[in-house]
C-alpha cells in the first residue's frame, strides 16, 4: 500500500506570474514546513515523487490544479489539507486533498481535456460572438502559429482536430469556454486557439489583456479515475 | 493612485514577471492608513540580487514590527519591464500595495556596492521623484541611504536628504520615530532635518558646504546650519544578542542568487587586513551566543521549509565558539535533512573534518584567498596567511580527495611588482605539483580568480594609490602568459569598473556631475556586465570634464582633508595612519585577538573579544 495522494489546489492573484517550476519547489518547501516527508525516486541524484497532474502556463490562474505526490508515512486527507493551508502564500488555496488509489502510473499520464474559460476585453455584445463562433469552429483547417520542440522554429499546424468544444459564455465581456485536448497524447494550448480566433473575429485586442483561466482537468474514460475529495 | 489595471497587462509581457509581484510567503501587509510612516526600501538592484541580501530582511523584520511604519520594498526593474512602465506611464511602485513609490514618505537606498549609484538615480526618475535635493518640495519622499558605502557619501550628497551611518536595526527605527513625532508637530522637511541633525549616525549633507582649493584639494567643510555635527558619529550597537533577526524571512516565490536560510553569528573583524573596509567599519567584533544561534537556525528552517542553511559574518571560523557551533549545527542539519555551508573556513583538521562531514563526495571546490602572492605583499597588506599554511592544507585536500582548489588574489596592491605576481603563479604551479607528486591522478583544477585593488574609505590604505585602468591591463596579460599551465584556470575582473569603482569609493561631492551626465547617457544595472556600456561611461567622464587620475592614481597626503573625513567610523586616523606607515615598512599587526592594537574603537563602545587570547 502506496501513500500517494492528490491535492486540488486554486491559483489566483499576482501569483499567476510564477511559473510551474516555481510552485514545485514552493509546494516543495510547504512539505517540508508541515513535516510531512516525501517519498524520493531510486537513483544517484534523487527527487521527491510529486508532480502536477498537467502543469499551468505561467499567467492563468486556476481553481482546479492537481499536485499528486507520494509520502513516506500515511497521512490523513483533512490534516494534509488543512496543515498544507496553512503553508500557502498568498492567491494558492488548497481546496481539498484525497488519497489516490488508481491503477494508472500517474494522474499525469492519463489527463486528457481541460476546460478554460477565457475573457476577451471586449463587450460581449458588440458582435454575434455565438454565430462567429460557430463560422470560426466550421472551417475545414485551424491554422495556428506553434513554436516547435526541436527545431525551436515556428511551423504552422491545424488545430481543428484538437478543439473539443467552444461556447460563449456568460459575463459582460466576451468570454469564450474551450473544451481543448490536453495531456501527454495529444495537446492544445488555449493560446493557440486565442491568436487563431481574434484573427478570425478580427477583434482590435491585445493578448496582454486577456485573461486565461482553467476550470477542470479531464481525464481519460478508460482510466477510470474518480477522486473522491 | 494603486497602478494595479495596467500591471497585469505588463507582466505578460515580460521576464521573470514574479520579481514585481510580491506576495511572498512572509510578506507583511499592513493597511497604508493605519500607519504614520511609510518606507520604500530601495535595492538598487535587481530583485534575485536584492532578496539574497540579509540586510534587507533584517531591517525589513524590524522596522514591520513597528506598528506605525510600514516598510515595503522595491528593486530595480529589469530592463525589458523599465521600458514598458515608462511606455505606459507607470511610475516605480512597492511590491507589497502596488503604491508609487512617489507617495511614501521614505524612498531608502541600501547602498552596497559603487557601481549600483547609477541604479539609484534611475529607479528616483522612474519613481518620478526629482533626483536633485534641492530640486525636490515638501510633498517628496525624503530619500536616506545607509550601508558599506555610505561610509564615504559625498559622490550622492546632492541627491540624498539623510544618510544613515553604522549599525540600522536600531538608527533607522529611531528616524521614524523622529519623523513620526516632526509630522505630528507639523513640521517642514528643513524644520525636521534640524531637528535629527545632532543624533547619532545622522549625516545630513546639505548643512555643509565644501571649500575646495585651487589644485582640486579639500580646502575646508563648512556648516551652514550651526546644529550640525562638526562630524558624524558612527550609530553603533553595544551588542547584538537581542537584536531582533529575522525568524521568520520573506522567501521568494522565484529562484534567487542564494535560496536558503541565514543566521548572522558576528559582526566585526580582529584580523586588520588593511585594505579591507568591512574589517574596519563593522568593529568591535559583536557575537550573537551559540543558543541564540541554533535557535534562530531552528526557527528559520521551520518557518520556510529551506533546504540549505548558511552563516553570515566576516569570517566563520573566528567565532569563539565555532567549533561546539559546527558540530551542533551538523547533528541538526543532518536531522532535519538540510544542507549546511560554512563560507571561509580557515583551513585546520577540525574544518577538514567538518567539511568533510557536510559535504561528503560532493566536494563543491576549497577556497583559499591569500590575496597576494609573496610573504612580503602579504606582510604589507597584513593578511596573516603564509604559505606554508596553504601548502599544508592543500595537501591534506589532496588527500581527501578534493579536486578543485580556488585561490582569491588581488593585483594592484600598493609596492607590487612583478615579482608578486610571479609569486601568484608560482603558488598555482606549485599546487599543480603537490597533487601530481601525490599520485592521485585523476582530474584536478586550479583556478585563480584576481581581482583589482580599489582603495577603500576608512582603511589604512585609504591614502594609497590605484594602478591605472591600463596597468591592470598589463599585469592582467602577464598573469595570462605565465599561469598558461595545464589545469590552470585563470578569471580576473573588468579593469575599467574597477578605475570607476575607485573614483567613488574616495570621489567628493563634485562627482554628482559625473553621475547626472552617466543617467543622463542612460548608464544603470552597471554591475551586469550586458547592461555596462564603457563608451557611456567615458562620455560622460568627458562632458563632466572629470580628472580621474585626480581620485584614483593619485596618493593623498597623510594631511589632506578627505571626503570622507566627515564620517567619523570610530576608528581612529592615528590608527590607520600607523597602519599605513606599517604597511610601507612591510611590518605586520597581529590579530587583536591576542593583544589590543589601538584602533580607538573602545573609546565608543566595550570590545569584548580585543585580546582574548593574550599571550
Ligand atoms: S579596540 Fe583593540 S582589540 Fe578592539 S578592535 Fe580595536 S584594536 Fe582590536
Amino acid at each position: 500500500m502506496s501513500n500517494k495522494y492528490v491535492i486540488k489546489f486554486a491559483k489566483e492573484g499576482y501569483i499567476k506570474y510564477t511559473s510551474h517550476l516555481d510552485m514545485l519547489r514552493l509546494f516543495k518547501r510547504a512539505f517540508k514546513k508541515c513535516g510531512i516527508r516525501l517519498a524520493h525516486s531510486q537513483g544517484f541524484n534523487p527527487h521527491p515523487k510529486m508532480g502536477f497532474a498537467q502543469p499551468l502556463s505561467l499567467g492563468y490562474t486556476s481553481r482546479c490544479e492537481l499536485l499528486e505526490f507520494e509520502t513516506m508515512e500515511s497521512q490523513s486527507t483533512a490534516d494534509l489539507k488543512e496543515k498544507l493551508a496553512a503553508m500557502m502564500p498568498m492567491g494558492i488555496e488548497i481546496l481539498a486533498a484525497a488519497p489516490l488509489n488508481v491503477s494508472a502510473k500517474s494522474l499525469a499520464g492519463v489527463v486528457d481535456e481541460a476546460l478554460y474559460k477565457v475573457v476577451f476585453p471586449v463587450d460581449a455584445s458588440s458582435a454575434d460572438f455565438d454565430k462567429i463562433v460557430a463560422d470560426y469552429l466550421a472551417q475545414d483547417e485551424i491554422l495556428a502559429e506553434k513554436r516547435q520542440k526541436k527545431t525551436k522554429k515556428m511551423a504552422t499546424v491545424d488545430i481543428r482536430g484538437k478543439i473539443r468544444k467552444i461556447a460563449v459564455g456568460e459575463g459582460e465581456r466576451l468570454t469564450l469556454m474551450m473544451n481543448l485536448d490536453c495531456g501527454s497524447i495529444s495537446n492544445l494550448s488555449p493560446e493557440q486557439v486565442i491568436a487563431s480566433f481574434v484573427k478570425f473575429a478580427e477583434l482590435p485586442i491585445d493578448r496582454y489583456d486577456i485573461e486565461v483561466e482553467r476550470l477542470e482537468i479531464m481525464f481519460e474514460k478508460k482510466a477510470g479515475i474518480k477522486l473522491q475529495f | 493612485m494603486y497602478v494595479n489595471e495596467k500591471l497585469n497587462n505588463l507582466l505578460k509581457r515580460v521576464e521573470k514577471p514574479a520579481r514585481y509581484i510580491g506576495g511572498e510567503n512572509h510578506i507583511v501587509m499592513k493597511d497604508p492608513a493605519d500607519v504614520k510612516a511609510r518606507f520604500a526600501f530601495a535595492f538598487p538592484d535587481l530583485y534575485e540580487i536584492g532578496m539574497s541580501y540579509m540586510g534587507l530582511q533584517i531591517l525589513y523584520n524590524i522596522m514591520n514590527k513597528k506598528e506605525d511604519v510600514y516598510c515595503e520594498r522595491v528593486f530595480a526593474p529589469a530592463p525589458d519591464m523599465a521600458g514598458l512602465m515608462k511606455e505606459e506611464g507607470i511610475p516605480l511602485f512597492t511590491l507589497e500595495t502596488k503604491t508609487p513609490v512617489k507617495e511614501m514618505d521614505f524612498f531608502g537606498f541600501t547602498l552596497q556596492y559603487e557601481m549600483s549609484f547609477t541604479s539609484i538615480l534611475d529607479m528616483m526618475q522612474q519613481a518620478e521623484v526629482p533626483m536633485l535635493s534641492a530640486d525636490r518640495g515638501e510633498d517628496d519622499p525624503i530619500i536616506v541611504c545607509g550601508g558599506p558605502c555610505a561610509y564615504n557619501p559625498e559622490p550622492l550628497a546632492d541627491f540624498v536628504d539623510i544618510f544613515l551611518i553604522g549599525d540600522g536595526e536600531e538608527s533607522l527605527p529611531k528616524l521614524m520615530e523622529r519623523y513620526i513625532e516632526a509630522k505630528e508637530k507639523g513640521l517642514s522637511k528643513r524644520e525636521f532635518f534640524e531637528l535629527i541633525a545632532g543624533d547619532t549616525g545622522v549625516y545630513i549633507p546639505s548643512f555643509y558646504d565644501v571649500k575646495y582649493a585651487e589644485d582640486g584639494k579639500i580646502l575646508a567643510y563648512e556648516k551652514n546650519y550651526e546644529g550640525a555635527p562638526d562630524r558624524v558619529q558612527r550609530y553603533i550597537i553595544d551588542d547584538i544578542e537581542d537584536v531582533p533577526f529575522p525568524e521568520e524571512p520573506l522567501v521568494p516565490l522565484i529562484e534567487t542568487v542564494h535560496d536558503r536560510s541565514v543566521i548572522e553569528t558576528f559582526r566585526g573583524c580582529t584580523r586588520g587586513c588593511r585594505f579591507c573596509q568591512a574589517g574596519m567599519i563593522y568593529r568591535p567584533v559583536r557575537e550573537r551566543s551559540k543558543d541564540k544561534i541554533m535557535d534562530l537556525a531552528r526557527k528559520q528552517l521551520a518557518s520556510t521549509g529551506h533546504e540549505e542553511l548558511s552563516l553570515l559574518s566576516l569570517s566563520t571560523s573566528d567565532y569563539s565558539q565555532f567549533e561546539p557551533l559546527a558540530i551542533e549545527l551538523m547533528r541538526e542539519c543532518k536531522a532535519q535533512n538540510v544542507s549546511l555551508s560554512l563560507p571561509s573556513l580557515r583551513l585546520d583538521t577540525f574544518s577538514f573534518n567538518v567539511l568533510e562531514e557536510i559535504q561528503g563526495y560532493k566536494k563543491s571546490g576549497l577556497t583559499f584567498a591569500p590575496e597576494a602572492g609573496t610573504q612580503r605583499l602579504r606582510d604589507v597588506i597584513n593578511k596573516g596567511i603564509t604559505e606554508k599554511d596553504i601548502f599544508d592544507a592543500v595537501e591534506q585536500a589532496i588527500e581527501l580527495g578534493w579536486k578543485h582548489i580556488k585561490l582569491y588574489f588581488m593585483i594592484g596592491l600598493p609596492t607590487e611588482t612583478d615579482a608578486d605576481l610571479d609569486g601568484i603563479a608560482d603558488i598555482a604551479r606549485r599546487i599543480v605539483e603537490i597533487h601530481k607528486n601525490s599520485g592521485k591522478g585523476g582530474r584536478f583544477n586550479v583556478t585563480v580568480s584576481v581581482s583589482n585593488f580599489v582603495p577603500k574609505a576608512h582603511t589604512p590604505f585609504q591614502w594609497a594609490k590605484q594602478d591605472t585602468t591600463a596597468e591592470f591591463t598589463r599585469k592582467h596579460n602577464y598573469l595570462f602568459e605565465k599561469l598558461k599551465m595545464k589545469g590552470v584556470t585563470f578569471n580576473y575582473h573588468d579593469d575599467s569598473v574597477s578605475t570607476l569603482e575607485a573614483i567613488f569609493a574616495r570621489g567628493d561631492r563634485r562627482l554628482s556631475s559625473l553621475l547626472l551626465e552617466a543617467n543622463r547617457l542612460g548608464c544603470k544595472l552597471d554591475g551586469w556586465s550586458e547592461h555596462f556600456s564603457l563608451e557611456k561611461w567615458h562620455q560622460a567622464i568627458e562632458n563632466a570634464g572629470v580628472d580621474v587620475d585626480f581620485y584614483t592614481t593619485r596618493g593623498r597626503e597623510y594631511d589632506e582633508i578627505l571626503p570622507w573625513d566627515i564620517i567619523d567610523s570610530a576608528i581612529t586616523k592615528k590608527f590607520l595612519l600607523s597602519e599605513m606607515e606599517k604597511a610601507t615598512k612591510e611590518t605586520v599587526t597581529p590579530d587583536c585577538r591576542y593583544g589590543c592594537r589601538g584602533c580607538g574603537i573602545n573609546a565608543r563602545t566595550t570590545c569584548k573579544l580585543g585580546g582574548i587570547y593574550e599571550q
